[in-house]
Formats: structure tokens, sequence, C-alpha cells
């Protein structure tokens, strides 16, 4: 099974993505931000890392550089309610870029592209 | 030895040049805040009044767009009331105020008159209006005299039908290049001859009426620009805002809508999308105040009943739970400048950042206290995580909050608020060491 963390401080949305994506056959951890995710990362061998930018504390990209020093090969899709992250360059580090939407869809397919079923 | 003078000294010897009782006529209205019509006004009386250039009446007319339309038309009606009002305008130590209250009355007294005349009264300004008087001075962009108007061919005959003299000066008002409106002068009850001194005087008023539309207008487009940047900014917050709760939403129920869902399910599911239902409420209210929130004149008012309403409000006394709250208020305050009820918001905006940003159990220190004869200090202080730095710049910039569920617009109003009333605001803080915001109003002491 493969093993996504999911960084949001939303705690609903947290909720919501550990189900869906849990009932699609991933193992699901949730962090509400980035210093929590770091332990997370530190303590467990991920295949996959979805993270929100705009979060308390530090941001989404500060996250990407931190684990990219850990990990290089670790696959990171942004999910971001903002599209203008889309054009700051230090997002181009991430493997993806998927607008929040109340469908997730877009996000499914996204770490099927990366990490398979 | 330094002596002290008032720079807006309006008690000119009786000797000094008319030149310089006009201008500095002008230019000390300036100082004042009077509306762009106020100060037209102003210019308009300079060219009447016995004092200044002495003309018997003034025309203004202003553009809109590709046409001049009819403001307003100053003077006496009658030779009599010339009389009468050239006598009150010289009397020895008659300031700008008074003159222009007077004139003010003139106007409304006019309205059914001379003013009335020419309020409907609009020239387009195209190539066979700009070819004869008075268009054509608007649209050459120079000054003209036009005598023995009757037989002159190129006077337009619906103006002369309502001016109904024979001799008129007419001038463009321009400032950089752009024309603003335009001004007709003539002496109809001394019928005295326009001299050149008389037109370069008047030229000199105009060119300084042209400067003062061309900046109040420049004012106006800067503050469009201001709002425009500031809805852009909104927009983008607003898209942020809307999508988290929109996605939880969704997603939620789309849970509902599968099938074999527990009845425990159900109600969690439910009671999330509701939260979020409220929150998008939340956010619509807000961002409908924000836009709707337009500020009352300052008034002089009693700061001390206005504080202790704030305290006594059920919601600081909740918010205040779990703080030591620490008020100092002087007796006795001074009368404050400020729209009272943006007053009460203000303090409210503070204690809610204060009491946000200190974590349970640290202290909230509000303070209200004279600082001299003419201004009062509120200060809002809190022992909480401080101002970062980089945060610093943004503190006043709209949507810009380091709150989780904030909208970034509470400090805001208090900034639009205090420029409003002519205020400062200080703030002190520390990463880590609390924050200071020190907001300082006007005040007048009470007899």
């Amino acid at each position: 099974m493969k093993k996504i963390l999911v960084v949001e401080d939303e705690k609903a949305l947290c909720l919501l993505y550990g189900e869906e994506l849990g009932k699609a056959g991933y193992d699901v951890t949730t962090a509400y931000d980035a210093d929590a995710a770091m332990a997370e990362v530190k303590k467990k061998d991920f295949d996959l890392i979805i993270t929100d930018i705009r979060m308390p504390g530090k941001n989404g990209v500060e996250l990407i550089t931190q684990i990219m020093g850990l990990r290089k090969d670790i696959p990171i899709i942004i999910n971001s309610a903002y599209q203008s992250y889309k054009e700051d360059f230090m997002t181009w580090a991430a493997d993806a870029y998927v607008v929040k939407s109340s469908s997730l869809d877009e996000l499914k397919l996204k770490i099927k592209e990366l990490v398979g079923e | 030895m330094i002596e002290k003078y008032n720079y807006l000294a309006s008690d000119f010897e009786k000797n000094a040049p008319k030149e310089m009782m006009l201008l500095s006529i002008i230019s000390q209205s300036f100082f004042q805040p009077f509306s762009l019509e106020d100060n037209l006004l102003v210019i308009m009386t300079a060219l009447t009044s016995g004092s200044g250039v002495g003309f018997n009446r003034a025309m203004l007319f202003r553009r809109d767009g590709d046409r001049l339309r009819g403001e307003y038309w100053l003077g006496p009606r009658t030779p009599e009331e010339a009389g009468y009002i050239w006598e009150v305008l010289s009397t020895p130590g008659i300031g700008y105020v008074e003159i222009i209250e007077h004139n003010r009355a003139l106007i409304r007294k006019n309205e059914d008159t001379l003013s009335r005349r020419i309020k409907n009264l609009v020239f387009a300004m195209d190539e066979q209006t700009c070819g004869l008087m008075p268009v054509l001075a608007a649209c050459h962009k120079e000054a003209y005299l036009v005598r023995d108007a009757s037989k002159e061919p190129l006077v337009d005959k619906r103006f002369l039908d309502i001016i109904q003299v024979d001799e008129f000066l007419c001038f463009p008002l321009i400032a950089r290049d752009e024309l603003f409106g335009m001004i007709i002068l003539d002496n109809a009850f001394t019928r005295a001859p326009i001299k050149p001194g008389d037109i370069k005087l008047a030229s000199l008023c105009g060119l300084i009426a042209s400067n003062y539309i061309y900046s109040a207008t420049l004012h106006e487009r800067l503050l469009d620009a201001e709002k425009m940047a500031a809805m852009g900014e909104m927009a983008m917050f607003v898209t942020h805002q809307l999508r988290n709760p929109l996605v939880t939403i969704g997603g939620f129920t789309d849970q509902l809508l599968q099938p074999g869902v527990t009845e425990e399910k159900r109600d969690r599911n439910l009671r999330i999308i509701r939260e979020e239902i409220q929150r998008l409420e939340d956010i619509v209210f807000q961002m409908g105040h924000f836009l709707k929130v337009s500020l009352k004149e300052p008034v002089y008012f009693d700061a001390g009943p206005a504080i202790a309403a704030v305290f006594n409000s059920p919601e600081i006394v909740a918010k205040s739970r779990g703080y030591a709250l620490n008020v100092k208020v002087e007796e006795c305050l001074p009368q404050v400048l400020c729209d009272p009820t943006s007053f009460g918001e203000i303090l409210r905006n503070l204690l809610d950042n204060a009491f946000d940003a200190t974590p349970p159990g640290g202290t909230v220190s509000v303070r209200a206290y004279r600082k001299n004869l003419s201004s009062f200090v509120l200060s809002v202080r809190d022992t909480g995580q401080g101002i970062s730095n980089p945060d610093k710049g943004q503190l006043f910039k709209p949507f810009f909050t380091t709150k989780e569920k904030g909208m970034g617009l509470g400090l805001t109003f208090i900034k639009r608020v205090m420029d409003t009333c002519g205020g400062k605001i200080e703030v002190q803080s520390r990463a880590g060491k609390g924050a200071r915001f020190k907001l300082i109003f006007r005040s007048w002491e009470k007899e």
C-alpha cells in the first residue's frame, strides 16, 4: 500500500482527504502544519506528499525545500486554493500543481500518475 | 533672536497692492478643507470682488467630456445690488471665509436668475462651435477679449442673448495642456472698459484655478486607483477564502451521495457542511460590511463613556476571560476628534487582535490619557507573539492577516478612520515580545 502524507491546515479538509484517499486504497497520514509534516517525514518512508501552500507558520514552499534537503526523491503535489502560485518558480520544484476543487478526481489522477494505484 | 510669524496672514496693510491681496485670498483658501466647488467659488469671488480684479460678473463653465457645461454665474443682478455687495466686500477686516459665505448665499439667491440662465447651457466643442466665441477661447486655449459683440460675426448668438453685453473677456482653464473649463467676465453694470492689466490679473487667477482643479482631479484619480488595487487584492483573497469551505462542502456532500452511508457519518458530514456554510456567511457578511462602510465625519465627543461601553460589551467580557486585562483610563478625558461609532469599533478591533495574539494567561493592557493639550492617546498592548519584521510593512494592507480565519480588514479599517480624523498610529513590537498599538487622536479641552 502506497503511503501518502497530506499537509493541510484545514482540519475538515484533512479528514476528507484522509477518508477519500484511504477509500482509494492509499495509506494516508495527515499533518496540520509544516513542522508536524517534517516530523512525519523523518518517521515514515512516504511515497508521496501533498501539501497546501498558505499555512500558519512555515508555508508549503518552505516545507518543500526542507523535504528536498532530506529526501530528494519523494514526489510532491501542491494542492492550493490559489491558482497564482503556479507562476511562482519556487513551486516548480513540485511534481504537480492541483488547484483545490470539491471534486477530488484531478488530485486522484495525479496521485495515480506519480505513484500508481 | 527667533521670531514667529503666521504664514497664513490675512491682515495686509491698506495700501498693499490688490494683486497681493488677491493672491493671498486665493492661496489661503486652498489651505482650508473646502471642496473643489467652494474653492472655485473663491476664484470667482476674487474675479468679481472690489478688492479683487473687480469685474462685475463672472460665469463658469466646466468641461464635461467634449462639452462645456454652465456651472454658475456670479455677480449682482442690478447696479444697486452691485453697489451694496462691493461695499460689504471692501469692508476692512473682512476675511475670505466671510466672502465665501456671502457668495454662497448670493449663488443661492441667483439660482432663480443668473445661474439658472446658464445652468442648462451646454456647448459642444465641435468644429462649428469652436469657430465662435465663447467656445473658440476654450478650443484655442487662449484668452480673448470681445468688443462690439453684437456686430461681431464670430460670436454665438444664443450666448449673446444670455450675456447681453457688448464687451466680455473669455479665457480657458488649462493645466498641463488639459482643458478643465472656461471663465467669462464682463462689466455689465459699470460699463467700464476691460483693461490689459485686468486681463493679466484675471488670467493669473485662471491659471491658479486650473492648477487647483488639476490637482483635485489627480487626487480623485489616485483614490480611484487605490480603490481598484484594493478590489483586486480582495478578489484574490476571496478566491482563497471561499474555495476552502467550498471544497469541504463539496467533498463531504459527495460522500453523502455514496450508497451505504451510516447514520453516524451522515450526521458528522452534515455538521461539517453546516459549519462551513456558516463560515461562508461570515465571509460574505464581512466583505459586505467592508465594502459599504463609508466613514462618517469626525466630531469632538466624550471618549470616556465610549471606552467604558466597549469594556462592558458582552463580546469583550467573554473574550477577555482567561486573560489579565489591565485598563487605566485617565479621569476627565478631553473631547476627542473621531466618529464615535468608529472609535468604539477601533477599540474593539484592537482588543480582538490583542486577545487573538496572546496565549491564555497573558496580559492585555489598555491606556487612555492626554498626551498634551491637543492630543489624546489610546494604546493597547499585549504579551503575545509580536509582529515579525516582514509583517510590519503589511499590517494595514487590506486582506493581510496572520490569523487562521481572519479577514485582514481590522487594521485597514483603523487606518482609514485615523486618516479621516487626522490621527496617527504608532506600532511597537518585537517578535516574541508582544505588540503595542498607540493611536494618537486630536483632542480639545472642555471649558
